[in-house]
This record gives C-alpha cells, structure tokens and sequence, in this order.
C-alpha cells in the first residue's frame, strides 16, 4: 500500500517536503509551538479551559490525522494549522472559535431508531 | 491660594464626604454609583428618586440623579419620570415644581420604567392564524 | 406549459406511436398495427420527416422537434383552428396555413421560421394583446401562461399600441362558474379549449360561446355552476389567465413553488399529482401525465381537497384520561398502548385499514399483530372471503388495466357509478363511447354519466339473467369483441356480496367461452373505491369485520379507518387509532397517535388496477405526527416485539419479501390466474338477497366529501353547498 503511495509522491511536485522525515519535522515543528503557545493562549482567551485540557486537545487534533501517509497532505495539513495557530497567536479568533474546539455544547444526533422517533429526526 | 496649593481638592474630598452622610455613606455611595459628589438637592419625585446640582462640575456632569434606596442596584435611567427628565437633560433650566407652564391632567398616567427583564416585560405574540388547525375531540 | 406537449410527442414517436396521437387516429392504429399505410414525406425547415397521412402539419413538425406555437391546439381535445397562432408557410402555396389542422400533404415544404411566418404570427399575436388586459402582475397564470411565453418568444418587440386614453380595451362580465374555478373573462382569448374539454371529456355541454367577432363571449349561457367533477382541469387546459383556480387565487407565484411528485390517494385510481409547496404547506395540487393512469387530468376532489390537509389535524398523540382525550406526550401515548399490548392471549389483536393506507403501514401493522398471534386483518370496506378471496389477485382488480377502458366495446357496470367512484375511469369510457361507439349498460339505480347507457335494472338477478341468456343485454354482449364487466367494490359489501361476485365471474366465464377475446383481454374487472384496498388485499388483509366484531379483540388499531365502525360493536376493547385527522375514528379512540398525510410521507399506494406507486413527502407531518409506519415500529419496540426494520429500505425489503410487485413502482404486475378465480366462484354458495343494488355517490353533492381528508376541506364544503343550491334551481 505505501509502496505505490510512495512511487506517487515522488513524481509529483513537491508543496514543501521532499521526502518523510522532513514532514515529520515540520508536524513536530508545528506541535512544539503549539503547546508553546498553551500559557499565552489561557492569558489572552478568557475560557474555561486550563492547561492540561489544552494540550490533549492539540494532541487530539494532531492524532486525527495520523494515519495520513501521503507527503503533500501532511505538508497542507501543517500549513492550515499554521493558519490556525497564526489566528490564535494574533487574537483573530474570538473565544467562541477556540471553544469550538472542544464541542461542549454540540449535541450528537441520534442513531438508534427510537431516539430519532422521539426527536422527530430522520 | 489654596487653589494653587491643590488644598480645595482637599476640601471637596471632605464635602463631598459630608455630603453623602460620612465614612460609612460615602462608602455605601461608592459602592452604588462608583463616584463621590458633592451639590445642592434641587428637588425628589415621588419615586424616591434626588436630584443634585453642583456648577463646580463641569457641564454634563453638574445634574445628577441618585436613584431612591428602594430599587438597591437596579436603577436604570428609565426610572427617572418624564417630568424630571427635562431638567436633567438640560432641556430646561427650570425644576418642575418650579415651572408654572406644566400642564397637569388627571389623565396623564403615572410614569412606568422600562420593565425589560422583568416578569412584567412586554412579549409580542402573533395573532395569525396557526397554518394547521388541529382537531379538538367532541364530548 | 409549451414544452411539455413537444417532449410528449417526442416520446411517443420512437415506437410509441399508438396512443392517441388524436383520439381518431389512434383508434385506428391501435385496432390495426399490421396495416401500417404508406408514409408521406416533407419537409419541415427542410428537416425531411415521415409521416402517416392524416397527420397534422403541426404534429409532423413536432416529431422534428420543431415547436410551432399555438393556442387553442390540445392534442387530448379536438382540433378548432381558431386561434390562429400555429400559421406556418408552406411553399408554393400563396396563403400561410393553420398547421394545427391541416393534414400533410406529400412533398409539402414547411417553412415554420420564414419571414412571413414571422410575420403573420406576430400579426395574431399583436391582435391578441390588443385585447388583453396588461395585468401580468396581479394574474394568477403569470410564470406559466402560454400567452406571456409566446409574446416573448414570437411576438414582436416594439408596440403600436396608443389607445389607452380613448377607447380602452374590451371588457367582459367575469362569470361565476362556481367555488373552484375564477374567471376574469377580459383575458380570454377565446381559444375554446375549456368548451371543448366541458363537452367532449366532462360530457356537461354547459360552456359555450355567444356572440361573434368582438362581441364574442366564453361562458355559461345562464349564470349556473359548471357541474362537473373533473372541473378543474378546464384551469390547466386555459393557456392565459381567464380561467384560474378560485383556492389558489393570489396565494404564490409558480416558480417560487417547490414541486413534488407524488400520487393522490382521494380514489383508486391512483391519479399522478404534482404537490406545489412553500414554506411548509401545500399550495396546490396539479396532475402529472401519466398516460396510463390518469393522461392529463385530475379529478377535483384530488385537485382541490388540499385544504383539508390544513384542518382537523392531529398534532399530538392523545390518551383518553378520565373519559376524555387529551393531548400527551409520545412516550406516554406509546406506553400506554404497549400496555395494552401486552400478555395478549391469540387472536385477541386486531386492525382495520382505513381507506388511504399505505402499504408501509399495512405491512408494519400486520407484522405486529401476526406477532400477537392474530390474524385480525380487515379493511374497512369488506371484499367477500369465499372463491378465491384475497388469494389470488385477479379476484380483485381492475384486472384490464385503465387505459384498456376506453378500447372495450360493450361495458357492463354492476353496482358502480365510475363518474364519481373515479371520475378518471368514466372519462375513458366516455372517450369509448364518443370514439368507439361504446355500448354502456348499468345494473343498479338511475344515473347520470356523462354518456348513454342502458340501465337494466336495480336487481341482482339480472346478473344471473344475462348468464343464462335470457336477458336482451345479452345479445349486445354476444357481439361484442371486446366486452369488459366491471364490478363496484361497494356492492360486494353487502350480505350477498359474495354471491355477486361468483355469480358476475361466472358470467365473466361464460362471456370469455362465446366471445373471442384476445389472450390479454380481461373480461372481469373490479372497481375499487378506496386507495389502499388492493395493497391491504394483497397484503393480506383477509379476515372480515364480522369476524373481528366477533372476536371481541382487546385492542383494535384503526389506520385511518373511519367508516362503518362503531364505538359500540367494539365495547372492551382498546381502541389504538393511527392517522391524520380527526374523524369518526379518532372520537371514539382510546389512544390516538397522530400519523402523516398523503403529502408527508413517502409511501407506496396500489391502485385498482394493481399499478404500485410512490408517494414522495412534500412537507413534514405537522407537529408532533409522525410517518404511519414509524409509530407502529415505535410502539413494537415498546411493547418488546420489535420489528426487524428501522428505515424505509429496510421496510421496502420486507415488504418486497410479502408482496414483491409493491416494490416495482409504476409497473403493473399481469394478472393471470383469472380461469383459476373462475374455477373457485363455484364453490361459493348462497342465494342473492331481494333488495336492490344501490350506489353510494349518486350525484354530484355525494362525490365531493368521502374521506377524512375532504370533510376537513372547507372548498369541498362549499361545493357541496353549491351542487345543493344549483340542483334547487
């Protein structure tokens, strides 16, 4: 399965990274400065949330996406987080996009048949 | 002289002390409106509600209303009645009791603030139609 | 509205040439396909095309696809010719022609797009809005009128129109034909076509034109209703504003609609409907072609009823608490039904289906109460158990399919009035009778047709008569070719019921050995009134109400069933009524959970000739009233007998297990075991009862109000009040 997966990359165009560990660099690069940020982001955004609980939710975030294999999609991968954490750092995002994070409030819809009957949801 | 020494900002501190009842009253005003003031009580409606005026103050800031005890920490500018709000607002010079030009009805209502929040809040409700009428069952 | 006849006839020309390309023409093709005539060539915008003579110039250019604009033209009425808007030129000939009615001619070159086709087009059209109020804003048929289209897409760009302040334009007096149909007469434009439907496929000659050239008018000649009930198609067929539906007057604007195709429910025909929605509610119901079905038309019950989807809903499930329904919670409702429900001794559960069922909840409702070790299943409208009963379909179908009504040449009606049992079907016979020289006889009361026929009497002896050959009638049958018998499912609901069916069978069979029919002719035909009768039928519904009545069931589930059920026949037991509305069945209910309407769910309906159908859910069921066959599922769940499907693909699988044929949307399954029907009538015994066949809907007034849905419509009320008040006049 890498194996083909592998041939691919190689012949398309590089976004950043020119083989695997220099994306897996870039991933750490990211995470590193990401739990960096932890402190300063609890002082500037007034949330709920402390230290501990940020860092599992930047290493669940990170965890999503690791079965990814193929190079380019890390390397867009870490690029939109460094959109992300570039909007956190700078206070573009307001406290409610950061808590989005975390779902506190989002209900899981139903998935049993009774459940939906009594909501009403298909 | 005392001007230049800073020593009337002194003696305002001190008035307006006596002013709102000493130690303990200057503390409890502090606490309610976040300011100490010193000035002549010009009138009190019937809602409890003082009015003070004190030209030392710059304008804006040299009519001011300390709202009646009874409502603690929910005043609300909506409490001050219509005809208090004219002076207040600097729309006239003259208090109402001393205005002659006032016209008083016994129609004219008692003044009511805006009861936002309450329990007695205005809600709008629709009157049209319900789009299905559902069926009532006959006894 | 333009496009649509094109795209039809497009349809039919590869390999489907037979149904009626004009009523005249199509006889003659569908009676003979093996003497094709000789085709004629021409030319059309120097498309060469071939043709059978006889066709029209503009049908020909249609088979190109090549639209030709027209007015008063309908391809399901005849050809009038008078509004002038499909001229075309034709080369070598000095005049242009009306290329609606004139036939081809070999060799003939049409020039469809030529200037003085142009020219005298936007000549007709420019008289035409001479005419015709400027009121698009405010009209009714503004977005789908065939006027504003054609003045746009042939009509000319710049006006000579000056005379506002002087003359004004051509006003006419609005009539008033009734509480269904708006007229604002200054916008006719006298394409007649509305006279042509009232007298050709109503059958009520009431519409009419008076005066000529400016003066001329469209109208009832006196002020009176225009009795019909097929009515409202005359709002399809008027291609400006001047006849609009009176409900729907000012309500939306078509193309703010959304459009959903489903089926009504209101007869077993199983009519093709189109539900205009917005914002949650139904607008307006509009037919759908279907030419085996239901063509173009739409009976105005179904048309019309919608309004009655509005009111006396049920909205929340109710539970009688202290003598008295009242609104509860679903887990309350459904607990206290599954209460009921439980350590039920065999044969202690019952159900009735009620006469708009779909086959989901007929399905899930059986599964349940064989669960319980019943066999309680009725509908509510009884089909006799002896013969072949339920167990084989040609039993109970309409087995000659519907579009086969109108090719039958002698047709015996027993028991049943079709012009308001189902109006689609007498508007077939009626095209027999005015194209084919149907002969039509009646056994049972006086009625009015819209056609002649003989009526041979009220008594059920007749039937055994004609068998034995000593009935006059029989000497039409004994010539005819293609007889069809067909029986009324209401007749069958009498105490003899049984006996007149195996006796109508055995005259089927007698008819089948003297008269040579073709293999796929079926003699025997049965006419259902209500939706979900044959779906219930080939579910299984087969026990009868007397059976239930007597086994005194513990709980009974009412789906939708409203008719001929009585609080006091079912004292002990736990009355569980399903369904959309409140009427006789809901007030005498224990537990009422609320159900969808036609229009809001997808659901499976069999018409009578057997052709299953898919409603689509236009809306959502209001408030807290679900899909029919979820609150079974629900309460199955509850009640700890749970039914192994939670998704409509689930339920189709194992109603496809039962019954595949209900899966098979639009297709009729052929009926084949007719001589085996014929077989088992033997064994029916009994002796016919001396009260005479009568027929519930008699005339106009009983047709309008028959099932839940239309006595909550306050339009058909109104038509009711009107029939009443013009049959006082």
């Amino acid at each position: 399965m890498s194996n083909p997966a592998r041939i691919v990359t190689r012949q398309v165009k590089p976004l950043l990274s020119l083989n695997e560990n220099e994306a897996r660099r870039r991933v750490f690069g990211l995470y590193k400065a990401w739990i960096r940020q932890v402190p300063f982001i609890l002082q500037d955004y007034d949330i709920p949330k402390n230290a501990k609980d940020l860092k599992m939710k930047i290493r669940e975030e990170f965890n999503k996406h690791r079965t990814v294999k193929d190079i380019r999609v890390i390397d867009m991968l870490v690029i939109k987080g460094q959109m992300e954490l570039k909007e956190t750092v700078e206070k573009w995002k307001n406290k409610g996009a950061l808590m989005f994070y975390f779902k506190d409030t989002v209900e899981p819809k139903p998935t049993d048949f009774m459940s939906k009957f009594m909501n009403g949801t298909d | 002289m005392a001007k230049a020494l800073g020593l009337d900002k002194l003696v305002n501190f001190f008035r307006s002390i006596k002013h709102n009842g000493g130690i303990l009253g200057s503390l409890r005003t502090l606490y309610r409106v976040d300011e100490l003031k010193f000035g002549d009580l010009i009138g009190e409606d019937k809602y409890g509600n003082k009015y003070y005026e004190n030209n030392m103050y710059f304008y804006g800031r040299n009519r001011w209303v300390i709202y009646s005890p009874r409502v603690h920490m929910n005043y609300d500018a909506s409490q001050v009645p219509a005809e208090w709000y004219g002076w207040l607002h600097y729309k006239t010079d003259l208090p109402p009791f001393k205005d002659p030009s006032r016209p008083k009805y016994k129609w004219m209502v008692d003044h009511t603030p805006n009861l936002s929040g309450t329990n007695k809040a205005y809600m709008p409700y629709s009157t049209v139609k319900t789009k299905i009428q559902a069926w009532q069952p006959k006894d | 509205m333009l496009r649509l006849p094109l795209f039809r006839a497009i349809s039919r020309s590869n390999g489907r040439l037979t149904s009626a390309v004009c009523f005249h023409n199509s006889a003659a093709n569908q009676q003979q396909p093996q003497q094709q005539p000789e085709l004629i060539e021409l030319f059309i915008d120097d498309k060469p095309v071939q043709v059978p003579p006889g066709t029209t110039v503009l049908k020909a250019a249609a088979m190109v696809g090549v639209e030709i604009p027209r007015f008063c033209y309908h391809e399901r009425l005849a050809i009038a010719g008078n509004c002038r808007m499909c001229l075309v030129e034709i080369e070598k000939q000095v005049k242009p022609v009306a290329a609606c009615a004139m036939p081809v001619m070999k060799g003939w070159r049409v020039k469809t797009n030529s200037a003085l086709t142009r020219k005298a087009r936007e000549g007709v059209m420019e008289f035409l809005l001479v005419n015709h109020p400027l009121d698009c804003p405010i009209c009714d048929q503004g977005g789908e009128c065939d006027l504003q289209d054609q003045s746009m897409a042939f009509g000319n760009d710049r006006s000579r129109f000056t005379d506002i302040n002087f003359s004004g334009k051509r006003a006419v007096e609005d009539k008033d034909l009734g509480p269904l149909i708006k007229t604002v007469m200054t916008r006719c434009i006298h394409c007649t076509r509305c006279i042509r439907f009232a007298s050709e496929v109503a059958g009520v000659d009431d519409l009419g034109t008076t005066g000529r050239g400016n003066e001329m008018q469209v109208g009832t000649y006196v002020e009176k209703l225009f009795m019909s009930e097929v009515s409202g198609n005359i709002i399809d067929l008027c291609p400006v504003g001047a006849l609009t539906s009176k409900p729907y007057a000012f309500v939306a604007r078509p193309w703010e609609n959304h459009r959903t195709d489903s089926i009504d429910v209101h007869d077993a025909v199983g009519s093709n409907i189109v539900v205009s929605h917005r914002t949650g509610e139904v607008l307006r119901i509009l037919p759908r072609v279907n030419e085996d079905v239901n063509e173009e038309w739409l009976a105005d019950k179904a048309r019309f009823s919608y309004d009655g989807l509005k009111r006396q809903r049920l909205i929340t499930p109710m539970l009688k608490i202290d003598g008295k329904l009242q609104n509860v919670e679903w887990e309350d409702a459904l607990v206290a039904a599954a209460r009921a429900l439980q350590d039920l001794p065999p044969n202690k559960c019952a159900a009735i289906a009620g006469c708009m069922a779909d086959a989901e909840v007929l399905v899930a409702v059986k599964d349940l109460v064989n669960t319980l070790d019943s066999e309680l299943l009725t509908t509510e409208q009884e089909f006799p158990k002896s013969g072949a009963g339920v167990d084989l379909r040609s039993n109970y179908l309409l087995n000659n399919k519907i579009a086969n009504v109108e090719h039958a040449d002698v047709i015996l009606l027993i028991g049943t009035n079709p012009r308001f049992e189902a109006p689609l079907v007498n508007t077939r016979i009626r095209k027999g009778y005015l194209h084919r020289e149907q002969n039509v006889a009646v056994i049972g009361p006086k009625l009015d047709l819209t056609y002649d026929h003989e009526n041979l009497g009220q008594s059920p002896d007749i039937i055994s008569q004609i068998k034995s050959g000593s009935h006059p009638f029989c000497e039409v049958l004994k010539n005819a070719k293609k007889p069809m018998i067909i029986l009324g499912a209401d007749v069958l609901t009498r105490k003899d019921g049984d006996k007149i069916l195996a006796e109508t069978q055995s005259l089927c069979k007698n008819i089948e050995k003297t008269v040579k029919t073709d293999a796929d002719w079926k003699v025997f035909n049965i006419l259902h009134t209500n939706a979900s009768q044959v779906t219930a039928l080939d579910v299984g519904y087969a026990a009868s109400l007397e059976e239930v009545k007597k086994a005194k069931p513990s709980v009974l589930f009412l789906l939708g069933a409203d008719e001929n059920i009585k609080k006091e026949d079912f004292g002990e037991s736990c009355i569980i009524y399903v369904g959309s509305h409140g009427d006789n069945g809901a007030q005498i209910a224990d537990i009422v959970l609320p159900g969808a309407a036609y229009t809001e769910k997808t659901a499976t309906y069999v018409n009578m000739e057997g052709r299953a159908q898919l409603t689509n859910a236009a809306i959502t069921p209001p408030g807290m009233a679900r899909p029919d066959w979820k609150i079974i599922r629900a309460l199955s769940e509850i009640a700890g007998h749970r039914l192994p499907y939670d998704d409509l693909h689930e339920l189709r699988d194992r109603i496809a297990e039962i019954a595949p044929h209900l899966v098979n949307y639009g297709e009729v399954e052929p009926s084949n075991f007719l001589k085996q029907v014929y077989e088992l009538a033997k064994t029916t015994q009994g002796s016919f009862l001396p009260d005479p066949i009568d027929i519930k809907q008699k005339s106009l007034d009983q047709f309008f109000m028959t099932n839940a849905i239309s006595r909550a419509s306050p339009t058909m009320a109104k038509c009711v009040q009107a029939v009443q008040k013009q049959k006082q006049v």
